[in-house]
Parts: C-alpha cells; structure tokens; sequence
C-alpha cells in the first residue's frame, strides 16, 4: 500500500481521535511552537556565551596547568580508545587478552598523568579538575566497585552465615545512607581511620568513597541477576560433578551478569551525575570549576548559559554512555545468548 | 435481509509490508453463523479483530452493524460499534481482580448506565443459561478453563449485542473441557444470534455454520455452505488445508 | 560431606577473623587519632547553646537553643521538604506515566522527552538551575493567574497565604520533577506488565480508555508498582540532602554545620545515620501499610 495515500486517515488516528485528543495535540504544539520559538531567540540573541568561550580549557582540564594540559589530554584520550577497543571486540585473541590488564592499567597510568612523579612535574590534586575530574572519579570509582560488588553479592548468597550476615549488613547500610553523607565521610573521617602520618589526597579519598557506595548497589543489581536465573542451571551444574565454586564462577557469574548489564550500566551513569555531589565538597569537576567560573565577576548571573552549558555536556557523554552500553548489551546477548533458540 | 458485517477490499498492511487482509470483500447477514478457518498466520485473528475496531486497517470499506468505519479509526463510531458487538477472546481475557458477577455486570453499569440491581438481575439470568450460575461470588483464576470461557462469552452477552465475534474460543481449553463451551454457542445459534467464529473444530462447522469462509494469506479464497465446504470443495488450497487437518 | 562443613567453617573463621581485624585496626586508629586531638566520644555538647541562626523552623527556634533543638529543626525541614515534594512527584509522574502509554502519540513523544532530558542530567545541576535560574533571578512577579492566591517571584512560592521560601520552592520543583521522571518510568512498566488482551477486552466491551485504566488495569497494574515507587520514595529522601546546594536548612546542612562548629565528626555522624534511618523507617512502614490496604481491598 502506498504510505502516502494513508497519511492523512493516519494523522487523525494518532493524534485527533476525539476531541479530547484533537484539544491537547494543539495545546501541545502550540506550546512546543512558542517555548521553541523563546529558545531560539534566546540561544542566538539573548545569551552572551563569552562564559562559555573564554573558559573551554577550565571546563575541561580545571586548573590544571597550561602547560602540563597535554597529560590529562592524554589519558583521556587513551581512555576513549581504549572504549572504543573493547567495544569494536577486536579480532586478535592477544589483544583481547590484554584488555582486561590495560583497563585495571588505567587507574594508576590516571594517577600517575595527574599527579605527577616519574620524571613528570608533581600537580597536587586540587588543580585537578573539569571533565577531566568528572571523568576520573567515574571511571575509577566503577572500576573497583565492580570486583567489590561482584564479591559481596556472592557473600550475600552464600551458604555461610556469618559472611552472609556481614554482607547484607553492609549493602543495606549504605543503601540506606544518602550518597552524600558517605562523601562526606570519606572527606572528614577517612583520614581519622589511618594511621598518623598516612595522607591521603582528596580526589583518592573522593573515590574511596564512591566506590564503597556504588559496590553496594552493584551488589544488589548483580543478587537481582542471580535470583533470574533458574534453579535448573544450578542442578544442572551440581550434576556435571562442578564444585560450589566453580558452578558460581562458571555458570552463575557470566549469566548473572549480562543478565544484570543494563542495571550496571544505568549505575555508571548514575555514577557520572553523581561526581557532581563533590562540588559542594570543594572539589572542582566540571559543576565545581563552573561554579568557580560564576563566582568570577566578569561572568556574574551569566547563570542560565553556564547551567544550559553543562547540562548539554553531562546529557552527550550520559547518551554516549547509555548507546555504548546498549550497542555492548547487543553484542553480549547475541554471542552469549544465542544457544537459547 | 440486512447485513451486520460488510467489506470491502479491506487491506491491512504491517510494518514489515506483509499483507495480513489482502482486498477482503465479504458479507454476514442478520441470523447468519459465519465460521472462519485456513492456515496459521492467515489472517483470520486479523481480520475478526478489524470487525469491532481492534485492529485498524489501511484502505478499503467495512460497515459493521450499519455503521461505517474508515481507515481514520474514527473514535465515536468505534465505540458505538464496541457497544453493539460482543467479543470472545482465545484467552478468555476475563478481569482477575473482578469476581465472575463484576466482570459481567462491568459495562452495563458503566456503558449503557444500568443500575446495578437491573445489570445483576440479567447477569445471574445469562450466568444460569450458560450453566455456571453457582460460580457468581468467585473470582476468575477459581475456576476451570471452560467455565472461564462461558463466564466471557455472559459477559460479552451482557450489552446485549447484535453480532458475536468468536476468536479461537476453544484453543486454550481442555480436549474434555471444548464440548461445554461449543455447546453454549450453538445455544446462542439456535436463538439466532449473528456470529462470526474462527474455529478449527470441524464438526461444530458442520453442524451450526450457515457459511464456510477459508482464509490463506490475507486473501479470501472461497465462501461456501458447509456441505459444499467439506465434501466438495472448490479451490485446491481449501482441500489441502482440509488434508491436512485430517478430513 | 563432613569434610565440606569444615571448610565452610574454615573459610568463616578466616573470613571474620580477616574482617573484623580490620574493623579493629580502624578502630585502634581511630580512637589514637580521636585522643590525639583530645575528643573523646561523648554527646553532652549536643545540649550547648548553638549559636546559629536558621532561616526556617516550623517550630520555636533562636540561637541559643540547644545543637540537639537544631538537629531537630533541621530532620523536620527534611520531613516537610520529602513529604511535599513526594505529593508533587507522585502526581505528576503517575500523569506522564499515564501519558507515556496512552493513544495520542506526540503526547507520548513529549514525555519520553521529558524523561530522558530530566534523567540525563545531574539532579544537583537542576536543583541550582531552579534556584538560580528559576526563582532568584525572576524579576518582579511573573505569574500570579489570582491574586494573593498563587504567585511565582524571587521571594519563592505564595500560595494561599502560605509563603513558601525560594530554597523551599527552588527544592520542592526540583526535587518533584526529577523523583516524577523515575515515578513515571515505574508507572508505565507497572502498566505495561498488564497483559495486552486485558486492553482488548474492556475495549471490546465499549467501555472508555479512562474507565478501561481506572477499573481494570490499574488494580492490576499497582501491585507491581508499588515496590518500585517504595524505592523511588526512598531515593527522594536521600536526595532531599541536596538541600545544602541552595542552602535550605535540612537535617544535613545543619549537621554539616555543626559538625563544622563542634568537630564532633563521629558523634555528628552517627547522629546523621540514625535520623535517615528514621526517615527511611517511616517511609518504608507507610508504604508497607498501603500496600496491605491495596491487597485487601482488592480481595474484599
Ligand atoms: N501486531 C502484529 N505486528 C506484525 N505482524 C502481525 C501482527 N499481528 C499479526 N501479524 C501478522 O499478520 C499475519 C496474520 O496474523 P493473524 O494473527 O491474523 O493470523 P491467524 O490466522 O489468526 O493465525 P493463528 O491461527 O495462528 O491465530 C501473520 O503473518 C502475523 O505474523
Ligand atoms: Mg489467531
């Protein structure tokens, strides 16, 4: 049939079906019509985005300094490509095998690039800061809550009563206990917990923290995974002559977690917006360094260009995140899954 | 006599450009018991479903109990035809959390605005006709798959329709359980209710349907009386479907 | 089998003994750091004059009321804050859920929009966008459709009478429209676990899409919405800690304010954890109710 001779009979049916329908498809456009026509006018001639303009290398690198940017330029860079890498699944066995080595790798190459040391000038860590910030205690911090979140699921479904016990206490505590109050946490109290003499820089400290809350969440995500998957397996298993051990880490673990993927991978996002918790905390990622850009005089109430600012750039690298993770779920269900029909 | 259904050229496309009602042209007249049969994926649920606005379609004409419908889907007229047509499902499709006299008495009270005492009073009279009146107070997931299936065939009953739509009323059910609910049915066709069935039980077509319609592909491939149906039919495709279900 | 219980009783004793070594070596450092600095744990100072002055307080409150009366001040602003916006949220998440499965498809369209704009950006951002942008920088009055009943300004929220302040107001919409995009999501996989033929059925009986919604699939569709908005309840609450952003005095800025004044840092913690955990008690136990009201007045 040709589409357009149904056009018309079409449109009526989806939008103008009765007259309740006809009323607030209008209503709707209307108001789509002026709010776009308000925010054009506005994006073109009422906003002056000089705030924006001058500033590129503070939202993006913070304070660092202007002529070490290359470093954090760098280990961004490679962070990407080496997404980038593990998305495509490149076709070499060596390099897959590699894979999981250079991304534990990332963490200290970050601490290394930022910080300074081995030959490189030393930048303390609070003129770390912007994406570059954002994007570290991200990654890091997913990076180990991970593994951690990984184990105390599997104390939480263990035959043990006591590592039982002690895992479910601790998912349920931090699930209980606002995000914020554990950064806190971990800016004031941490360092009461070491040893004198034991400093511990306060992006570190920053992880410490979102790692300790995210594997919590990971936890549950993960028991949500193990709980879907049937008894069957499991028997299965047992009747294969497979230990406890390796029935959870060959047949349980791997299902569990495609299975739990796109709850892990809403966490990472989750994750990203929540490094911006540390700006009230004096940290100065991408909403701390704006903040610190607003408070300058040259820029006063320049408020709905920088807020329009960042929330356009948390908004591409969340959906960038959320179609990798979709493209990587794809990917993962069709080799993993496609035994089942 | 009047006609209740009437198409013309009904074509449905979906998304994936299949044809699934390929310029169906047919007529059920008032009184007339209509069974529809063919393959698998024919189009028969489609088309049934097209019959009392379920499904919308992209081009031709239907005319359903004098009312016209459109590719628009026009909404009025829609639920004006739901009003006037009954519908039983393969699934039963009863409301869980509704007892068997809720599920009945449900669109009377709210559509046609019956009072309650009225809309309970014709309830209880349909639920005893369908032999099932002591299962009133409970609730769908109480009672077998052919008393489920009579409590929907009551409650489409209960708007008092002029046309019965049947999809598959049996294919859920029991073997044991398939003669109780052919039985209702042919009760309704002995009172002369107007209805169009979608069954592959062929002694039932046999012995209430007043037209044979065989579907294969979207498309109509003949209408006939039953006798001419299953003893002689006239298009090879009617006859190797016949084969193949075993007549 | 009696060499396998042994192992399990092996690998705990490990496990505990590893775990609680730890804990104690933490502890061990923390009370050498604690007497260092001369704080021992105690909670007398809770009774000192405060010394600060709070914008807000449903109750009687100056500053030389005690830390304890501030605290106090400080959960009830929570409460009033979680409470009002959870009313908001609700409502609006539960039309955009509604809206995002109903017929008219740029209806549909738009909340889908809403929902992804709202979810991909940070709550803290939004929060400071309704502060600063949506309530200090209003000029004036900007709407008031009846006058001295509803009035949007710089001075936050006048509705009937009540003065609601921008912190409040600026908290109250940011907190209501983000928590509803979560709400909505939740309200519409509740719907869409209805099986469809429950829709074809109430349609086939002539009954209207409202009728069709409130009769048959929301009784069916709230049982398994409930948990998810339980959470989403949950996660409103600990939200509400932004508050601190655009300085509204919740139990958390307050907290953080006195831990500031006193260094009472672990005793100021516990505090913190004990009044969310309250708050969560209260939330999980309302829920808990509504949900037993829900199951037995659907059985009757
Ligand atoms: N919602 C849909 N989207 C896309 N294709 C559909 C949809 N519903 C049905 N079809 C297709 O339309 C064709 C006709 O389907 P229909 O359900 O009407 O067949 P049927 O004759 O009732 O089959 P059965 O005897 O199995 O019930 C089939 O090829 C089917 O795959
Ligand atoms: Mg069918």
């Amino acid at each position: 049939m040709n589409k357009k001779h149904n056009l018309f009979p079409y449109i009526r049916r989806i939008a103008f079906s009765n007259s309740l329908d006809t009323c607030i498809t209008l209503f709707i456009l209307l108001a789509v019509f002026l709010l776009s026509t308000i925010t054009i006018k506005w994006l073109l001639f009422g906003a002056d985005w000089a705030v924006v303009i001058q500033n590129y290398p503070l939202y993006a690198f913070g304070l660092f300094p202007a002529d070490q940017r290359w470093r954090p330029a760098l280990w961004l860079l490679l962070l990407i490509s080496l997404t980038i890498i593990t998305l495509v699944g490149p076709r070499w066995r060596w390099l897959r095998k590699l894979l999981p080595i250079t991304w534990i790798g990332v963490i200290p190459l970050g601490i290394v690039l930022l910080s300074g040391g081995l030959g490189l000038l030393p930048v303390a860590s609070r003129y770390w800061g912007g994406v570059t910030l954002t994007i570290f205690l991200t990654t890091c911090s997913s990076l180990l809550a991970f593994p951690l979140g990984i184990i105390l699921a599997i104390g939480r479904q263990s035959d043990l009563p006591l590592i039982k016990f002690f895992s479910s206490i601790y998912i349920e505590a931090l699930r209980a206990v606002p995000l914020i109050a554990i950064l806190f946490f971990g800016q004031l109290l941490i360092p009461l917990f070491f040893p004198i003499g034991v400093e511990i820089n306060r992006v570190i400290r920053a992880v410490l923290a979102f790692t300790l809350f995210v594997s919590a969440y990971v936890a549950e995500d993960i028991r949500g995974g193990f709980q879907s998957i049937p008894k069957s397996q499991e028997e299965a298993a047992k009747a294969l002559g497979l230990s406890k051990l390796q029935i959870t880490q060959f047949v349980i673990l791997p299902q569990a977690l495609i299975i739990a993927l796109p709850a892990l991978t809403n966490q990472a996002i989750g994750l990203l917006q929540n490094t911006s918790l540390m700006a009230i905390l004096g940290l100065v990622e991408l909403l701390g360094i704006s903040r610190s850009i607003l408070a300058n005089p040259l820029f006063i109430g320049r408020y709905m260009e920088v807020y329009v600012w960042l929330a356009g750039i948390y908004w591409l690298i969340c959906t960038v995140m959320a179609l990798l993770a979709s493209h990587l779920e794809q990917k993962v269900t069709i080799e993993k899954l496609t035994i089942k029909n | 006599m009047t006609s209740v259904i009437r198409t013309r050229k009904l074509v449905k496309t979906f998304s994936k450009g299949l044809r699934a009602l390929d310029e169906i042209s047919m007529e059920v007249k008032k009184k007339e018991v209509l069974v529809v049969m063919g393959p698998s994926g024919s189009g028969k649920s489609t088309l049934i479903r097209t019959f009392n606005g379920l499904e919308t379609f992209d081009s031709g004409e239907l005319e359903i109990v004098g009312i016209p419908l459109h590719s628009d889907h026009n909404e009025r007229n829609v639920r004006e035809i739901r009003k006037r047509v009954g519908m039983v499902f393969q699934q039963f499709n009863l409301f869980p959390h509704l007892s068997i006299l809720e599920n009945i008495t449900l669109a009377p009270i709210k559509v046609q605005k019956q009072n309650r005492i009225e809309a309970e009073e014709h309830a209880m009279s349909l639920l005893s006709q369908m032999g099932i009146i002591t299962q009133a107070r409970k609730y769908p997931s109480q009672l077998s798959g052919g008393e489920q299936q009579r409590v929907a065939i009551a409650r489409a009953l209960a708007l008092k329709p002029e046309l019965l739509l049947f999809d598959e009323p049996t294919s859920a059910l029991d073997p044991e359980r398939v003669g109780e609910v052919l039985d209702a049915i042919r009760s309704l066709a002995e009172k002369g209710m107007t209805m169009v069935v979608v069954t592959h039980e062929v002694g039932f077509a046999k012995e209430v349907a007043d037209k044979v319609l065989f579907m294969d592909s979207g498309k109509v491939i003949e209408t006939s009386t039953p006798e001419v149906f299953f003893t002689n039919a006239k298009h090879e495709r009617s006859r190797k479907f016949l084969n193949q279900i075993g007549e | 089998m009696r060499i396998k219980r042994y192992r399990g009783l092996f690998i705990q004793v490990i496990v505990s003994t590893l775990f609680i070594s730890i804990v104690a070596l933490f502890i061990n450092n923390l009370s050498v750091n604690l007497l260092r600095a001369g704080l021992g744990l105690n909670f007398s100072w809770l009774f000192r004059s405060a010394g600060f002055a709070l914008a807000e307080h449903p109750l009687p409150y100056s500053p030389s009321s005690s830390y304890a009366w501030a605290l106090f001040m400080g959960w009830l602003n929570s409460l009033k804050v979680i409470s009002s916006s959870l009313l908001i949220a609700t409502l609006i998440g539960f039309l955009v859920g509604f809206a995002s499965t109903g017929t008219n498809t740029l209806l549909r369209i738009l909340s889908k929009l809403y929902v992804t704009l709202i979810r991909q950006t940070p709550l803290l951002l939004q929060l400071m966008f309704w502060y600063f942008v949506g309530f200090l920088s209003i000029q004036g009055e900007i709407f008031s459709p009846i006058k001295g009943m509803l009035s949007l300004s710089n001075q936050g929220i006048i509705l009937s009478g009540i003065n609601l302040s921008p912190e409040f107001s600026s908290l109250l919409v940011g907190l209501g429209i983000f928590t509803a995009a979560y709400i909505s999501e939740v309200v519409r996989g509740g719907i869409n676990s209805v099986p469809i033929g429950q829709w074809e059925a109430f349609r086939s009986l002539g009954l209207s899409e409202n009728d069709g919604l409130y009769k048959i699939i929301m009784p069916q569709a709230l049982p398994a919405i409930l948990p998810g908005l339980t959470s989403q309840y949950l996660n409103l609450a600990k939200n509400s800690t932004l508050a601190i952003a655009v300085g509204y005095a919740d139990i958390y800025a307050i907290g953080d304010t006195v831990i500031t004044q006193t260094g009472r840092a672990i005793e100021g913690f516990l505090l913190l954890l004990l009044s969310f955990l309250l708050l969560n008690l209260i939330i999980s136990n309302l829920m808990e109710l509504l949900n037993k009201y829900i199951l037995t007045y659907k059985q009757r």
